[in-house]
């Protein structure tokens, strides 16, 4: 009893949205994206665009349906390491690495580049996981 | 004087020395290769090569940029022309967008120039019967076709542990070291590869 009612704080505590740890990166990231217009991100849209489809094609086609297990690329099979920063805290440390992947993987998935609103609701998602 | 003499000996000692091991090298590689007797056409000989030697690990940045979406394939198994060309259309990949910006792109073409496959040297094999021409794939070199023509298709399209011979990991044990000898093969599903 003592164990769940403290596995449902944690959860709760993760729900909430509170930060799972300082990224200066992140934030450096999630600054530039609000001086290029983007407002307060918002977590669960990013979320949302992380599992919607664009005809066959979405983000899990390559990173899988658990952010915090390892993806694997659609196209040739080589593993991609989890995206969520608590299970692999090498993730979103470099933003020009960040900035590229957006790139491809945006038009890759969408047809067209994502905008800074979207790119800060998904990399602050990612982020607190 | 006397030193000179000295020097002269001592190197054609060396020499010979060098000459006569790699003579025996060459010798006991040949001997255990019996599948090939027959192909006199190709002289697909020497084995176990290493084609990693300008060792693919210590280049970092071609490492993570050429070995995000497949392993970083050694420098050595295509020709200079061949990854130039494919240095040309990183914007469509194979279908894949994989433009670099120019400081990158550039660094890490002259590193694959500088180490790619030539018609000397212990890379030489990959070349054979490929003529002028440029091919963009590893698979598409005439080597590469005959060494992989006797592996069913269904341990490989129909093998969703490996999908494409373009894989080269999934089959070759140590393929990221740059060895591919056929000894280290596993296909995944199937097990050892055994002819
Ligand atoms: C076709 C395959 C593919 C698809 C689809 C894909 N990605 Fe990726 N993504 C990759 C690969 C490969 C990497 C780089 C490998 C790595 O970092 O482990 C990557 C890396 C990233 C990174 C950089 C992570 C870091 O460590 O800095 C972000 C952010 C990202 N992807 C977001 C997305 C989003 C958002 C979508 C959907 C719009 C998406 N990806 C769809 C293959 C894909
Ligand atoms: C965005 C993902 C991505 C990146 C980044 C990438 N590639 Fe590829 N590459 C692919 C795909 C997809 C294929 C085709 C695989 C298949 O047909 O199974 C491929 C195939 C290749 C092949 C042909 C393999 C064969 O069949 O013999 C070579 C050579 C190659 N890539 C070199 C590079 C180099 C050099 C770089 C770095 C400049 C690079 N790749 C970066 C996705 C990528
Ligand atoms: C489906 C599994 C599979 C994949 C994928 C694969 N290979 Fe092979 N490869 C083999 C097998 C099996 C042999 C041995 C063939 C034989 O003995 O007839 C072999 C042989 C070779 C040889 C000759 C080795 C020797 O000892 O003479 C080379 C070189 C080679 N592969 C390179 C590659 C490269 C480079 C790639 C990726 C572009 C690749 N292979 C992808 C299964 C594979």
């Amino acid at each position: 009893m003592k164990k769940i009612s403290v596995i449902l704080i944690v959860t709760a505590a993760c729900l909430s949205g509170l930060p799972a740890q300082a990224s200066p990166e992140v934030d450096k990231l999630l600054q530039k994206y609000q001086q290029q217009g983007a407002a307060v991100a918002v977590p669960e849209q990013g979320k949302n665009l992380w599992y919607s489809k664009n005809g066959d094609r979405g983000c899990i086609n390559c990173h899988g349906s658990t952010p915090a297990d390892t993806g694997r690329h659609v196209r040739t099979n080589k593993a991609i390491k989890p995206m969520a920063a608590s299970v692999n805290p090498e993730r979103y440390q470099d933003s020009k690495k960040v900035e590229k992947w957006f790139l491809r993987n945006c038009k890759w998935t969408l047809g067209r580049l994502c905008t800074a609103q979207e790119k800060a609701n998904t990399l602050d998602w990612l982020n607190s996981l | 004087m006397e030193n000179k003499k000295a020097l002269v000996f001592g190197s054609v000692l060396l020499s010979g020395i060098l000459t006569f091991s790699l003579y025996g090298i060459g010798s006991s590689i040949a001997s255990d290769d019996s599948k090939h007797e027959h192909d006199r056409e190709y002289e697909y000989r020497d084995k176990g090569t290493n084609y990693s030697t300008k060792s693919v690990g210590t280049n970092k940045l071609y490492m993570e940029e050429c070995g995000s979406c497949h392993m970083a394939y050694p420098a050595q198994l295509l020709p200079t022309q061949s990854w130039q060309k494919v240095m040309l259309g990183l914007e469509d990949h194979f279908g894949e967008n994989a433009e670099l910006d120019a400081e990158s792109h550039n660094s890490i073409e002259s590193y694959l120039v500088q180490s790619a496959a030539r018609r000397k040297g212990e890379s030489r094999k990959l070349l054979r019967n490929l003529g002028n021409k440029t091919p963009l794939r590893i698979t598409e070199l005439p080597y590469f076709i005959y060494e992989h023509d006797e592996i069913p298709c269904r341990f490989i399209t129909g093998n969703d542990k490996v999908s494409s011979l373009s894989q080269c990991s999934a089959c070759h044990q140590n393929a990221e070291k740059g060895r591919f000898d056929e000894d280290d093969v596993v296909i995944p599903g199937i097990g050892r590869w055994d002819d």
